[in-house]
């Protein structure tokens, strides 16, 4: 299913991904789910520091837990990642498009300059 | 060089650097230009202190529906005609973002905007490939942003 995030929602992504912890867990699981206990593990956190921050991954939408294995393991999902990275690239259209009115503008600034000379010519 | 962490736009303008800072600093010009394509930024609705720590804030209006969208944004650095700096505190947690005026000669500028606070592994589609790669150089980034 395809969801678009809001932009609340990705600021709760880029908040999520504000964290080198979460980060570093982020890295972990897109080499392979992994339950608490595992991701706890290589960060000499305990598993309730790893489970707090496993709940903000989750409330941004960047990781999933399984409902099937009582370890319940976390997956990566990408789907935010992408869209997250797909609002970066609109953002960089709108500077693009902004620059391309700027010089418009420029264009009609020269326009009336030139106007403005010919007058006093005149 | 583009550090990891922050995306580059690079522009070549006809117009001196003055001229340019003016551009992004007066009202009366960035009624002009400053709204996305579809939109209207009325002269009445752009707020500008332009010093450090000032407001800057323009509110633009969608020509189709009339709908109203305010971006809010405080001055970091106010340096004309060299460099201009905004961060709007709203967004992701505050970005930031920076542009350099370079005087290339014959009438011309160099405009770079830099946008940062973008986590790196977001900047292109190649750097979204290396995911794991990117996360550990946006480590690396915040990092050396956190030493003195």
């Amino acid at each position: 299913m395809t969801t678009v995030a809001s932009d609340d929602e990705l600021s709760l992504t880029f908040a999520a991904l504000a964290d080198p912890t979460r980060r570093a867990i982020l890295t972990r699981l897109t080499a392979g789910d992994a339950t608490v206990g595992e991701l706890a593990e290589p960060f000499a956190l305990t598993q309730q520091a790893v489970s707090k921050h496993i709940r903000v991954l989750q409330r941004a939408g960047l990781i999933s837990r399984s409902k099937v294995a009582q370890s319940r393991p976390c997956r990566f999902e990408p789907a935010r990642f992408d869209e997250a990275a797909e609002w970066i690239g609109r953002h960089r259209q709108q500077w693009a498009d902004r620059y391309d009115r700027l010089d418009e503008h420029l264009a009609a600034l020269r326009a009336t300059a030139r106007g403005d000379e010919k007058d006093g010519d005149a | 060089m583009t550090q990891a962490g922050e995306f580059t736009y690079r522009r070549v303008h006809q117009a001196s650097r003055e001229l340019l800072f003016d551009c992004m600093t007066m009202p009366e010009h960035l009624t002009s230009f400053w709204g996305p394509d579809g939109t209207t930024t009325p002269l009445d609705g752009i707020t500008v202190d332009l010093q450090p720590g000032g407001r800057f804030e323009t509110v633009m209006v969608n020509r189709a529906d009339g709908s109203q969208y305010t971006m809010r944004a405080t001055y970091l650095e106010v340096s004309r005609p060299e460099r201009l700096a905004w961060i709007e505190a709203d967004v992701e947690g505050g970005m930031t973002t920076t542009i350099t005026f370079t005087d290339l000669g014959e009438g011309r500028t160099e405009v770079i905007t830099h946008q940062t606070n973008v986590p790196q592994a977001y900047s292109s589609p190649e750097a979204r490939r290396g995911f794991e790669t990117s996360l550990r150089r946006f480590d690396e980034y915040v990092t050396a942003l956190a030493s003195p």
